[in-house]
């Protein structure tokens, strides 16, 4: 195998895994986008839309039904963690918000555990093994499984988002809720449909890790990290940003767990906090972020 | 007038109660490691430790309005220099301290620069991150840091003129650097720099624009905190005697938090009702799961976001706030035999002109114009 | 999914009524309205009435809570006392509701949605008559006929149609604010300020719009306006407020007369100026 295709062997993989830290990334940023609040509990929701997932697949559901299911549940999930949770201290200084949502991660870190116990669980893989070859690059039908998906994922939320209604209300929303307010739009439930949405995409995100991290409470901890450097990198207000803020943490993952001799496998966990701290440094609003970074 | 009488001597019948309590407090601390069992003296060691912890903590979150989901991070740089400087150069306890606390200040500054540049939500994420790759980076330094099986050091041993047992001494060690650390956080809180903390918090751009320089004095508070934090990680290894980079996990980070928030946060006695809270739930609610600590932790920070976003010391200061007009209202029945006392309290002011609490930290910006 | 909007059968009465002096002078009926910010209260009971298809300019000094009226008016400052549209009562309800009962409120400062383009601006305050996820065929045609009236009023949106809003000028955002509020049909337009940081010119231009916009549409229109000499051009009626209370009502025309009046109370020379 030539150098050449050695690094394109891992660059493949680093888009792999950088799928999914985009996906987890955009759901970050979607809430970012509504709501102005950075959620810490994403993570740990989408750990346990995986565990609903598991569920359904252990009692005998076929995986590509107990998968809309699954989401349908996460987006239930997360309009009524606005609703309850967030809509409370939505008008809160962000150092209230943000303990919230600490408070939320560390409560359902412990429920799974309670339910699911701290074992861990085998989630079954749902490509098939093998892959195809390409000029010499061998790549995985799973790699190609998850880009796949979280494409899918992304061309709906495009479609949603840019030629719906609810989309241009979403967006409007977004861009100014009081203007969205004196326009009638029920601003309350478009940022719970917000939350729902971000929880869905978050549980993509978290079933598609699982056969590769193994279904346990902590799982999405190290995602998380992942996916906060990925919507720093791609700017936390952009949800294109994000996608490619995540592909591009993932290849540098790989890229320095393979080539850096010092970092390794085990420290590959420092490759987020360098280049979080080297995005604010360099250009804190992130690569597609508008230089405003304050929130209004 | 029998009135000024009335006040002056409930005056000094109020001083001299506040001296007794305090009179009754300094006994409590004093005697209590020769009450309790060793355990239990242990136990309240940790408390006071944790409690240092949680002070440079408040100085962050509760009064400078920043928050650090890595203070985790500090404690263990604290603990490993401790550690390190024991097991390699056998410094002695005492020379350990000051380097673990100018070495976490440092280490509070360079984090601190990008961080703090920005909103202060990037601080969360840079200490988040930090925490999370702060284990597999011990476990990596192997030949310093003995990796994944870490390090077992001398722990306080008394001196023989003390005649203390090893717990008690420690205890007593530890109520020293505690006290220190306290008094060294109120009076950091009076000085300019917490002056200007809490102007930055209450109003960042106000504070600005009368000249505050926001992110040095962030950094600078930021710095502080790291550095209790490890001097608290210093003294944990004095008193356990061994760190592991599995005992500085980021959950550590994360109780920490929580306990901070649950004691009350920018109240002096929060860190204290705080570290308690960090020593006992967990030990407590394992008996019933694993699980539980969690659960109790979440529910109680958000819980406490909710309704008393001052935590459980502010708490307390709401209650006495409830509780007391009830007494002084049902007073007069009692006073019958003495005419000339107060008339009645009169009915709760109206809301208008009712003396607006002190700002806790959880309340919604006044942003209304005109 | 969407409701019936309220004012569509009131409309068509609107149609039917001819002239200028107002069939329903009650149409919006202001009564003993206190409000305020906190503890600051602002309006200390104000009374006055809108007829159906009038201009209404609302005068003052700085302060004098004007934008707090509007502001009541719209839900987005509790009020007590009652303000009644159509007989319907308006406090107590929040601003999307106040927007779904025909009240279209133009913020001081306008509001656009500066990430969205100006169509995308004007569709947003079409959501009101249409679904949420699919829009029929005749929904289609309907959106399209409003965004048509509005590039009628203001042709330099249809130029700017694909732009973000956020790269307009400050006049061209005014015209888009205007334009958004229009297109929900509103039974009442409220505007705040419409010539806040404008050019004497582009300000001009966009009362006659407003004015067009009423002869064409019969829409009551409440504006509040620094410029009074400009918005007594447009208005039927003015009401002039001090420190939270009216202390002048009374025909546009009258006040515009009325030197003394806007010396005192306006602290302008109106006369001086009304010459076109």
């Amino acid at each position: 195998m030539s150098a050449v295709t050695e690094v394109l062997q891992q660059v493949v993989e680093g888009v792999g895994s950088g799928a999914v830290y985009a996906s987890l990334a955009l759901a970050l940023v979607l809430i970012h986008r509504f709501t102005g609040i950075v959620n810490f509990a994403q993570g740990e929701l989408a750990m346990i839309s995986t565990y609903v997932a598991w569920q359904l697949v252990a009692s005998g559901m076929p995986f590509w039904l107990a998968l809309p299911v699954t989401l349908a549940v996460s987006f239930a999930g997360g309009m009524l963690i606005e609703r309850l949770v967030i809509r409370p201290v939505q008008a809160a200084p962000e150092l209230t918000t943000v303990i919230v949502t600490v408070g939320l991660f560390i409560f359902v870190n412990a429920m799974a555990g309670l339910i699911w116990s701290f074992t861990v669980k085998d989630f079954p893989q749902q490509f098939p093994d093998g892959g195809i070859d390409l000029a010499g690059v061998r790549v995985d039908w799973s790699t190609l499984g998850i880009i796949a998906v979280v494409a899918v994922v992304m061309g709906l939320l495009y479609l949603l988002f840019q030629h719906t209604s609810i989309g241009l209300m979403m967006r409007a929303v977004a861009c100014n809720p009081a203007s969205a307010r004196l326009s009638g739009i029920r601003v309350g439930r478009v940022l719970m449909l917000g939350w729902g949405l971000a929880a869905t995409v978050g549980a993509v995100s978290g079933v598609l890790v699982a056969p590769v991290l193994f279904l346990e409470p902590n799982m999405m901890g190290g995602v998380l990290i992942y996916a906060f450097a990925a919507a720093t990198l791609g700017g936390f207000d952009s949800p294109v940003g994000a996608v490619v803020g995540g592909l591009l943490v993932g290849v540098a993952e790989t890229l320095a767990g393979a080539y850096v001799d010092v970092i390794g496998a085990d420290l590959k966990v420092g490759v987020p906090l360098v280049i979080i701290l080297a995005v604010l440094l360099v250009r804190p609003q992130g690569l597609f972020g508008r230089a405003a970074v304050e929130r209004a | 007038m029998s009135m000024n009488v009335a006040t002056l001597g409930t005056d000094r019948a109020r001083r001299l109660r506040a001296a007794l309590t305090a009179l009754l407090a300094v006994a409590a601390v004093v005697g209590a490691p020769f009450y309790f069992a060793p355990f239990q003296v242990f136990q309240l060691t940790m408390v006071l430790l944790y409690a240092v912890a949680l002070a440079g903590l408040n100085l962050l979150v509760g009064f400078g309005g920043q928050i650090s989901l890595g203070h985790g991070a500090f404690f263990a740089a604290g603990a490993y220099t401790a550690a390190v400087m024991l097991d390699r150069y056998d410094t002695g306890h005492l020379a350990t301290l000051p380097v673990a606390a100018a070495g976490c200040f440092l280490l509070g500054l360079g984090f601190g620069v990008p961080a703090l540049r920005l909103r202060g939500l990037y601080l969360a994420l840079v200490t988040l991150s930090f925490a999370v790759f702060l284990p597999p980076l011990l476990k990596r330094l192997e030949p310093v840091t003995g990796g994944s099986m870490g390090l077992t050091v001398d722990k306080l041993q008394p001196p023989a003129w003390s005649g203390l047992a090893e717990d008690q001494w420690m205890y007593f060690v530890v109520l020293a650097v505690a006290t220190v650390a306290l008094l060294l956080a109120r009076n950091l809180l009076r000085s300019r720099v917490g002056r200007a903390l809490l102007a930055v918090r209450d109003n960042e751009s106000a504070a600005e624009v009368m000249g505050v320089r926001l992110s040095l004095h962030k950094t600078l508070a930021f710095a502080w905190s790291a550095m209790f934090a490890g001097v608290a990680g210093c003294v944990y290894t004095w008193v356990i005697g061994f760190v592991s980079p599995d005992s500085f996990s980021f959950v550590l980070s994360i109780t920490l938090l929580a306990g901070l928030v649950v004691g009350g946060l920018a109240s002096l006695y929060g860190p204290l009702l705080g570290a308690a809270f960090v020593m006992y739930v967990p030990s407590v609610a394992q008996d019933i799961s694993e699980a539980a600590p969690g659960v109790v932790f979440g529910l109680l920070i958000i819980a406490v976001m909710f309704v008393a976003p001052t935590g459980l010391a502010g708490l307390a200061g709401r209650v006495r706030g409830v509780i007391t007009p009830l007494l002084t209202r049902t007073k007069p029945s009692a006073a019958v035999r003495t005419p000339e006392s107060e008339p009645p309290s009169a009915p709760p002011a109206p809301a208008e002109t009712a003396p607006a609490d002190a700002e806790p930290v959880g309340a919604p910006p006044r942003t209304e114009k005109e | 999914m969407s409701e019936k909007p309220t004012t569509d059968d009131t409309e068509a009465g609107a149609s039917t009524e001819a002239g200028r002096t107002p069939a329903e002078p009650d149409f919006l009926k202001v009564s003993d309205l206190h409000a305020g910010y906190g503890q600051a209260r602002v309006l200390q009971g104000l009374d006055f009435t809108v007829a159906r298809g009038e201009v209404c300019a609302v005068l003052g000094p700085n302060g004098a809570g004007k934008t707090t009226t509007l502001r009541a008016l719209c839900g987005m400052v509790r009020g007590r006392g009652s303000v009644t549209l159509n007989g319907t009562e308006l406090l107590g309800r929040s601003p999307e509701q106040a927007a779904r009962l025909g009240v279209a409120h133009v913020p001081e400062g306008r509001g656009t949605f500066n990430d969205l383009t100006v169509e995308e601006n004007l569709r947003i305050g079409a959501h009101l008559h249409t679904g949420h996820w699919r829009r029929g065929r005749a929904q289609r045609a309907a959106v399209a006929a409003d965004l048509e009236r509005i590039y009628g009023y203001f042709p330099k949106l249809r130029d700017r149609s694909r732009q973000a809003a956020g790269s307009l000028s400050g006049g061209e955002q005014q015209m888009l604010a205007i334009g958004r509020a229009l297109m929900l049909r509103p039974s009442l337009l409220l505007l705040d300020e419409p010539s806040l940081g404008l050019a004497p010119l582009v300000t001009r231009e966009l009362f006659e719009i407003v004015r067009a916009v009423n002869e064409e549409e019969r829409t009551t229109v409440v504006v509040v306006e620094q410029n009074a000499q400009l918005a007594l051009d447009v208005a039927h009626r003015a009401h002039v407020l001090e420190a939270g209370r009216l202390v002048l009502s009374g025909p546009a025309a009258q006040i515009r007369e009325d030197g003394q009046v806007a010396e005192v109370y306006l602290g302008v020379s109106v006369r001086a100026g009304t010459g076109g």
